[in-house]
């Protein structure tokens, strides 16, 4: 069953997939950045060397510790936003800084600067290495780069697209949305580029550095009818390159937000209690992120503090079930050609034919449990130490076909869109906010239905899980962000049509 | 004041002019913040930083953009302005924009609002670890044998702020925070645990709570969650936690922008002077509060700070109109944010409320959901205590509540008196009569 899923899965991403065995020719294998570009780029434009990267290794050393890195960031942001017809409002953002962290045991020290001198450094690493207390540790004497792959070529850095490059796509978004329906009476649109370039030194003496796209194109619509106005938005974007906004993305957003939009006019109050509910395919993955995704990363599971803490090699499941964490995946938002302490890009199985498999791992919990890291050690920003997080989350396809599952679904929820979650990672208890969706009566699609918070169970979630369909898809939005502890990181999520046998709909009709 | 701030300021407004930019604004913080945290009795993470922020408005040719950087190398800077202004110049012009007419910079309080702790400074590193290990014991003590894992955190910091606009605004603030926060696991059930935490957040260090009771309060938060269970849908009263009010009420606060307004997306925009709540509701937004978290003498435009009555009575009497806002939808601007939101406390506390009730729901906390600005719907999950006759009986979960705030608002009875301190928004708990919160 799990061989043909996963057949499957390549089956359905195989755009990507033909993508990604073309990458390492294109970027040499080395590093990521442009292709005629060799790596350096802190030491061209800051003076950043090897033997003072050494030092400050030392210095976050200087009191003991297991382990110490630096990570450098220097980060380019660009937002243009359309509303009343003119894009007439453009922010942009510069972050520059260097991260310190010295690692003993479980315990860590971390220390910031946003100065790129060594005074300021070597400040910033000896606020890290207070967390140990004992005689140094010397960092490796050799650095050396690391080769890593490459899930997000540019052919163009975003930084050389010019404005007036951008300035049609947001506006084509406002000329064809309210061109779509006379019911529109608000556009906003906006496009979104960011290039964060990073270099992780470890005190193990790698080095690593990438540059990390990322941008979108977004719609949100009000429309009117009769005196009622209802909302609706939708984005494209990811890890790309601007190529990949084209005529035919900038329609394809323009008509899902409108089409969305109508939609609602017809919306009926939705149901409340138990019930049945179909995920349809696509962002609804965000139910994997919350029902599963948080409890496994590992960092709750050493502290025992996950519901999932003592479930390792348990079935959860139905055989048909796998969920993957891959940051391979090319153009996803979440995908990573290494993390951020310097593992390198990788899929993890969580789940595999029903069984709990792999917690997702930074360095610290590989460790405690004496694993491998998964490359999920993962910040925000320079400003921000290591945690456990997700890339792209998603379940592979199934054997049973969507409109089997709307119809053994019977009486219950069919969702479309999904805007927002939550879970408690203790008691693996979720929900989810549901912008657009469906009734299903007599298992077939009914009246559209909107603003209902759905509620499960994690591990309870998981079991009910009674078909999965073969149509995986990934979502395709660059607005993803999923936070844990105050930091912010992209994520991507993905699913195939699925069944779970009971959720609580919050609705307001009993 | 901080002359070498200012200074930097009216050198980037000289740069940017000189650039050919027509106007622009100049805001520069500088933070420092310090995090400790504390788990299995020896520190966990140590963190401190210092950081600078500057950021400009540039008015070009009838055009605006914001920029923001972190690179504050004078060369870096001059080319940050430089293509600032360039790139500003390629944007479609905008009527609407401009710096705010100076008569409403006019009437900034003299007053000491008390947002600096002058004893700051002294707050050691063996403060800090002192009082995460208080934290951390206070909780392992009174969470026994049900703690699976305890974190505490004391976390601080300084910022000083400052303002300059090329039409002769200048503004300074500065201001400390001290924010010990406390968290428990607990074994449920199965493979159930919960987690509860307790936290205080002030300006001034000595107007926190002792961490021993912080620390306490965690565990007791965690411990009420054990056996949580869905229980069948019933219409009931709810009384939700001062703390947790402000998540509850985001989604009416949302509505009230002026961009909200003017882009359709607000359920309120035709409701200034009618009845939305029932008569217990009124929020004040007060930004002159001493020591409170969202005092100030200005807002983000630079227009002095005043004291507005934002619902009275459940009567919409005042919207969040900033400066451009204004302009477009023609109105006299307020204040485009809120700084202390205030709603005056009740006269019982939540205990006697309970008793008077019988039966109902006390939510302590909210999981998921989201609010529908330009419909008002919202639905959002649940998590409390049941209680009869006043007592608790069972803890509740997975529970759901989802109505319009036209219709919800009006079904609050009574505000308790307990307003949350530790926020800049003031809320007590508030009691809701006849709401579906939906389960089995």
């Amino acid at each position: 069953m799990a061989e043909m899923s996963r057949r499957s899965f390549l089956k359905t991403t195989g755009g990507a997939a033909a993508a990604a065995a073309a990458v390492p020719i294109l970027a040499g294998g080395w590093h990521t950045l442009l292709a005629d570009e060799s790596p350096g780029y802190f030491e061209r434009e800051f003076g950043i060397s090897d033997a003072l990267c050494r030092k400050v290794l030392a210095a976050a050393l200087a009191k003991g510790g297991d382990y110490a890195d630096l990570y450098f960031e220097h980060t380019i942001g660009n937002w243009i936003v359309l509303e009343d017809g003119k894009v007439s409002r453009a922010f942009s953002d510069v972050a520059l800084g260097v991260g310190i962290r010295t690692v003993k045991g479980d315990q860590v020290g971390y220390g910031f600067t946003q100065e790129l001198e060594e005074k300021a450094m070597l400040k910033a690493a000896a606020v890290a290495a207070t967390i140990a207390a004992g005689g140094a540790t010397a960092p490796a004497g050799r650095l050396a780069w690391m080769k890593t792959a490459s899930y997000y070529p540019l052919k163009k850095l975003l930084s050389d697209v010019p404005l007036a490059d951008k300035l049609p796509l947001v506006q084509g978004i406002n000329d064809r949305c309210f061109a779509l329906s006379p019911l529109v009476v608000k556009v906003n649109a906006s496009f979104h580029d960011q290039q964060k370039r990073i270099m992780v030194v470890t005190s193990d003496g790698t080095k690593a550095e990438d540059l990390q796209p990322r941008d979108y194109l977004t719609a949100f619509v009000i429309a009117e009818k009769g005196g009622r106005k209802e909302q609706a938005g939708w984005n494209l974007g990811g890890r790309h390159d601007f190529s990949f906004f084209t005529p035919d993305a900038v329609e394809a957003i323009a008509a899902k937000a409108v089409g969305d939009a109508l939609q609602l006019f017809d919306a009926v109050q939705p149901p409340a209690g138990e019930m049945p509910v179909v995920l349809g395919p696509g962002v609804t993955g965000v139910l994997l992120h919350e029902a599963i995704g948080h409890g496994m990363e590992a960092d709750f599971n050493r502290k025992k503090t996950s519901t999932f803490s003592t479930m390792i090699g348990k079935q959860v499941a139905e055989p048909f079930v796998t969920i993957l964490d891959d940051g391979t995946i090319p153009g996803q938002l979440g995908s990573i050609n290494f993390d951020d302490e310097g593992i390198p890009g990788q899929k993890t199985a969580l789940v595999e034919n029903g069984i709990l498999t792999s917690y997702m791992h930074d360095r610290i919990s590989a460790r405690f449990y004496k694993v491998k890291p998964t490359g999920n050690g993962r910040r925000e920003s320079y400003q921000h130490y290591v945690q456990p997080r997700m890339r792209n989350t998603l379940m592979l396809a199934g054997p049973a076909a969507a409109a089997d599952a709307i119809r053994a679904a019977g009486k219950g929820i069919y969702v479309q869109n999904v805007s927002n979650g939550q879970v408690k990672i203790g008691e693996g208890d979720f929900a989810f906010y549901v912008s657009q969706g469906r009734m299903i009566e007599d298992g077939k699609l009914g009246a559209p239905i909107k603003d209902i918070n759905i509620m499960g169970n994690g591990p309870k979630m998981l079991r009910n899980i009674i078909m999965v369909a073969g149509d995986l898809e990934l979502s395709r939005g660059g607005t993803g962000a999923c936070g844990k502890g105050g930091q912010a990181v992209p994520c991507g999520f993905g699913q195939p049509t699925c069944l779970v046998k009971s959720l609580t709909v919050g609705g307001v009709r009993s | 004041m901080n002359k070498e701030m200012l200074e930097l300021c009216a050198w980037v407004v000289k740069t940017a002019k000189g650039a050919g930019a027509d106007a622009c604004v100049v805001n520069l913080d500088a933070n420092r913040t310090v995090e400790v945290s504390y788990r299995d009795r020896k520190p966990e993470n140590i963190k401190e930083a210092s950081t600078k922020a500057l950021n400009v408005q540039v008015f070009a040719a009838g055009r605006y953009s914001v920029q923001s950087t972190s690179d504050l190398r004078q060369q870096a800077l001059r080319d940050f302005l430089g293509n600032a202004v360039i790139a500003t110049r390629l944007l479609a012009e905008d009527p609407f924009r401009s710096l705010p007419d100076p008569k409403y910079y006019e009437g900034r309080t003299p007053a000491d609002l008390e947002l600096q702790d002058a004893a700051y400074d002294s707050f050691s590193p063996e403060n800090r670890h002192d009082m995460a290990k208080a934290l951390e014991s206070a909780c392992l003590q009174a969470g026994g044998d049900k703690v699976v894992s305890v974190t505490s955190q004391v976390e601080d910091g300084s910022q000083e702020s400052v303002m300059v606009a090329s039409n002769g605004f200048e503004g300074y603030s500065r201001g400390t925070y001290y924010a010990p926060f406390a968290q428990m696991t607990a074994q449920d059930a199965g493979d159930r645990r919960p987690n509860g935490y307790s936290y205080a957040v002030t300006v001034h260090r000595g107007d926190l709570p002792r961490p021993e009771e912080i620390g306490a309060l965690a565990a007791r938060r965690t411990l009420d969650l054990l056996g949580a269970k869905k229980i069948k849908t019933e219409t009931l009263p709810v009384i939700i936690e001062n703390q947790n009010v402000g998540r509850m009420l985001n989604g009416v606060l949302g509505a009230m922008f002026g961009r909200s307004i003017q882009q359709k997306r607000s359920f309120l925009a035709d409701k200034k002077g009618q009845v939305i709540a029932s008569r217990h509701l009124t929020v004040v937004d007060d930004p002159f509060i001493p020591k409170g978290l969202g005092s100030r003498h200005f807002d983000a435009d630079g227009l002095a700070a005043r004291k507005r009555v934002l619902i009275e009575a459940g009567v919409l009497k005042e919207f969040f109109v900033d400066w451009y806002y204004s302009r477009k939808l023609g109105w006299e601007p307020t204040s485009g944010s809120p700084s202390n939101l205030v709603i005056p406390p009740g006269t019982r506390s939540v205990k006697e409320i309970m008793k008077d009730l019988g039966r109902g729901i006390l939510i302590t906390g909210f999981i998921g959901g989201n609010a529908n600005p330009t419909t008002g719907d919202t639905s959002i999950g649940i998590i409390g205590t049941l209680f009869e006759k006043g007592e608790p009986v069972q803890a509740v979960s997975e529970m759901n509540i989802a109505d319009n705030y036209l219709k919800f608002l009006p079904k609050l009875v009574e505000v308790a008196n307990d307003p949350f301190l530790y926020s800049s928004t003031r809320f007590p708990s508030m009691v809701f009569e006849n709401v579906v919160v939906s389960g089995l």
